[in-house]
């Protein structure tokens, strides 16, 4: 069985600083990859790489075998890449509901045309998502939230709503950039455990993440990026035991 | 009564490219200047329809309309290719180079315009029956917008000017998106032209000049970006300002620079002390939904 | 049969002619380098630049150096005004683009306005004689007209491209272009940069201004027109590319120029719209030079 997400050969620069160098990896059902690295390694390049907010320079990105090639942001969504940012990009004019509401893989309600001739079957697809939105959040014990306008919510409960939206998208690649960041308490719970449940459903989730005791506590296996190269994968056990790692990573 | 009649389908009209533009830079926060050439095409197409094979009024129109908007897609395809300030330029290129056409060719009467259009309507009761069709017009065209508005793709509009790329992330093509929105603001400028055509009989293309943008930047600006009765009262102020001009009894040189001076100047004093206009933006319908659990246990 | 001679006059005007359009393509191309705006009021300079000269020689009577000084200094606090009361507060507030060309656009369109209510449509050329001496050089006339507007550009240019390479300022302009924010991490002012970036644009458009009303007559809309070709130019030569774009404008003018064996001189104008069609469908990053010189290699070996 081939991999939910697999990358070959994948290469990008910006100018003269190389963010992808060759990058190989496999990301399977039900795992949850640990993408580490100090900063500027290529991480959330990756990311973009594969969400398609830039294009290769060179290599092959395929999502359940399918090639992403010369597929745009919006195709790739539709394919199955479902990806959280770093600094979250919630509509910030909107309520939760309504940023989760236009998330999910199909939209109804983006065609004129079925707007004017199908409007019955377009409300009836809204109100489902609007069920499946609410599902979500009851899982995150957010769902007395849902009608807040999502400035009105605290950092934490934002980045949930952040992954909940996210969690629209059925798709089976989960990409999470650095879910964790300025989370702390309940809400840090809350995430880990929906991503817990995600992955036990047959998600395919590649993490970025610098919380350590997160990767720790949740990472099947995990992958050290430096200057756009993979330099070792393996287990969290095993990396976090390299010295070599650990000198990149804290040391000079 | 006539005098007010044709004000009153001025209002109209102008209610009509207002809202119209207003979903164009308002909602879907499109860079776009061209709207004058639109509104030209659709006046243009209508006459000489109506003047060459004597196509009756109504399907007149609604042809000017129809080039109107596919002309837009001339200009949105090749343009919203491209990321960035694009439309932006094309806008600009458009309006100028069309006119251009416009002024230079013979078929649309070059620099004298396209006169003689044939009315559908004569008789004394002309400028009331042309009065009631501007202002449904404009009421049915403020009823579709604020239709589209406030429902689901009225939703996805505004989290792709809230952040479009995370809004294409999720799946959603935001340049399908663009191009339909422009196509409708378009095609609506074009049908206005078609009721101005055949009311006032005359069409010159001095009335389509970019400073044109001005006066309908004016309405949009003044009016309320991204409202749905922005429009209507700048729409409104546009057709009284120019009025209360008159009654300053300058030199008929003087009224058109005055008027596109008061203009202007009233979009850059928006744009600075009241960005949002008079009519500030209503928010799309809530969305229906079940109950949500009161008090998500544990959340703190 | 085509003339040389006809050939060769009109490559003589026609680089003569796209004198005033590379100096307007050069203070746009460099506003949007430096300050990444596309500066719509640039229409709006030349405007006003050519009625400040236009009044201080005709109505006040001035000499031409004390014109185009005066010139300079009210387009100058125009400009001035523009960025610090205006684009500042813009960005401040984190305006979109669709502000930006807005109000840009607008202020083009007031000034438009406001000259048309003090000076009237009719159109004024910069002196009362338009007609410049000419002689004939190797078979080619050759107006003082040209010779004026050649060396302009030329020594104008020159001045550019060395006080960007030379200078420290100059060294620092190119920086805020490239990156303002790393730029302002050591400590260069990017303030400073976009001030000096619009002072530059002045001096070019007056330049151009001057060149351009000396030899046409000019009414308050026709810098809106005038700067489509810039706008065009700029988009060819690459955005950032400052020279690339006043290349671009002498190709485009002698493309026009040439144009008029071909075609009505009437629809001259469009071709320039054409032109930006040409340019957004097929070259929205600019002609890119070296790709095609590399294909052109790659063909002839």
């Amino acid at each position: 069985m081939s991999a939910v997400l697999e990358l070959r050969g994948v290469c990008k620069r910006f100018g003269g600083i190389v963010v992808a160098d060759d990058v190989a990896l496999d990301l399977d059902r039900g795992q949850i990859l640990g993408l580490i690295g100090p900063n500027g390694a290529g991480k959330t390049s990756l990311f973009n790489l594969i969400s398609g907010v830039v294009p290769l320079d060179a290599g092959e990105i395929r999502i359940e075998g399918r090639n992403l090639a010369g597929r745009k942001l919006h195709e790739r969504a539709r394919m199955g890449v479902a990806r959280t940012w770093q600094n979250m990009r919630l509509f910030q004019t909107m309520t939760v509901l309504e940023n989760m509401v236009v998330a999910p893989r199909e939209y109804a309600g983006e065609s004129i045309a079925r707007l004017v001739f199908a409007p019955g079957a377009v409300r009836r697809a809204v109100a489902e998502s609007c069920d499946k939105a609410l599902a979500i959040l009851d899982r995150m014990h957010l769902a007395h939230l849902a009608d807040s306008p999502v400035t009105d919510l605290p950092f934490g409960q934002q980045k949930l709503v952040g992954l909940a939206r996210a969690l629209m998208n059925d798709g089976p690649c989960l990409l999470l950039d650095e879910p964790m960041a300025g989370v702390e308490g309940q809400a840090y719970d809350t995430m880990k455990e929906i991503v817990r449940q995600e992955a036990a459903a047959g998600r395919a989730v590649c993490v970025v993440e610098h919380n350590i005791s997160f990767i720790k506590d949740l990472c099947t296996s995990a992958v050290f990026m430096s200057f756009g190269r993979i330099l070792e994968r393996g287990s969290v056990a095993e990396l976090l035991a390299s010295r070599t790692l650990a000198e990149l990573y804290f040391g000079a | 009564m006539e005098y007010l009649a044709t004000i009153l389908i001025l209002v109209g009209i102008n209610v009509m490219l207002a809202a119209s533009f207003n979903l164009i830079i308002g909602k879907a926060g499109l860079a776009s200047i061209a709207h004058p050439i639109f509104y030209a095409l659709g006046a243009y197409t209508s006459g000489l329809l109506a003047i060459h094979t004597g196509l009756n009024a109504v399907a007149a129109t609604l042809a000017g309309g129809a080039v109107a908007a596919l002309f837009s897609l001339m200009m949105s395809l090749p343009s919203l290719r491209v990321a960035g300030d694009y439309l932006m330029i094309t806008s600009i290129g458009f309006q100028l180079g069309l006119l251009q056409v416009i002024k230079n060719l013979e078929f649309t009467g070059s620099q004298g315009g396209l006169s003689n259009i044939p009315t559908p309507v004569s008789g004394p009761e002309r400028a009331f029956v042309f009065c009631v069709i501007a202002l449904a017009a404009a009421a049915v065209t403020l009823a579709a917008i604020r239709w589209i508005v406030r429902g689901p793709y009225g939703r996805a509009i505004n989290a792709m000017r809230d952040d479009e790329l995370a809004f294409q992330a999720l799946g959603r093509n935001a340049t399908r998106i663009k191009i339909v929105i422009f196509a409708i603001g378009c095609g609506i400028a074009g049908i206005a032209g078609g009721l101005y055509a055949f009311y006032f009989q005359y069409v010159s293309p001095e009335q389509f000049e970019i400073l044109a943008s001005g006066t309908m930047l004016t309405m949009v600006v003044v009016g309320g970006m991204g409202s749905t009765w922005g429009p209507v009262v700048g729409a409104l102020i546009l057709v009284a300002l120019p009025q209360a001009i008159t009654f300053l009894n300058l030199p008929p040189s003087f009224m058109a620079p005055v008027q596109g001076m008061i203009f202007t100047l009233l979009v850059i004093l928006f744009l600075f002390l009241r960005p949002q206009g008079l009519v500030p933006p209503e928010p799309p319908a809530p969305l229906a939904h079940r109950p949500a659990d009161r008090e998500g246990k544990g959340a703190r | 049969m085509l003339d040389t001679g006809v050939l060769a006059q009109i490559l003589w005007t026609g680089l003569a002619t796209s004198s005033y359009m590379v100096l307007f393509t050069v203070a746009f191309a460099l506003v949007l380098k430096v300050v990444k705006l596309w500066n719509f009021a640039q229409a709006g300079m030349m405007a006003i630049a050519f009625y400040a000269m236009h009044a201080a020689l005709a109505r006040f009577g001035w000499p031409t150096p004390a014109a185009v000084a005066f010139g300079f200094a009210v387009t100058l606090a125009a400009t001035l005004a523009l960025e610090v009361w205006g684009l500042r507060v813009l960005r401040a507030r984190g305006s979109s683009g669709l502000f930006f060309f807005i109000f840009t656009l607008v202020c083009s369109e007031f000034a438009a306005f406001a000259l048309t209510l003090v000076f009237g449509t009719e159109p004024v050329p910069l002196f009362p004689q338009i007609l410049s001496p000419t002689r004939i050089v190797a078979g080619i006339a050759v107006s003082d007209w040209d010779l004026m507007a050649v060396s302009v550009t030329l020594a104008l240019c020159a001045a550019l491209a060395l006080w960007l390479r030379l200078s420290r300022d100059g060294q620092f302009m190119v920086a805020v272009s490239d990156n303002a924010a790393l730029a302002e991490l050591y400590g260069i002012n990017a303030r400073r940069a976009y001030l000096a970036a619009f002072a530059i644009a002045t001096v070019f458009v007056c330049a151009g201004m001057y060149v351009y009303g000396s030899r046409t007559a000019v009414i308050p809309t026709a810098p809106l027109n005038l700067m489509v070709f810039a706008v065009v130019a700029t988009l060819l030569g690459g955005m950032g590319n400052v020279f690339g774009a006043a290349g671009a404008a002498v190709v485009l003018s002698l493309l026009q120029s040439y144009s008029v064996l071909v075609i009505p001189s009437q629809w001259q104008n469009l071709l320039l719209y054409g032109f930006l069609f040409v340019t957004i469908l097929f070259f929205p990053r600019g002609v890119p030079l070296d790709r095609l010189r590399a294909i052109f290699r790659r063909a002839q070996a």
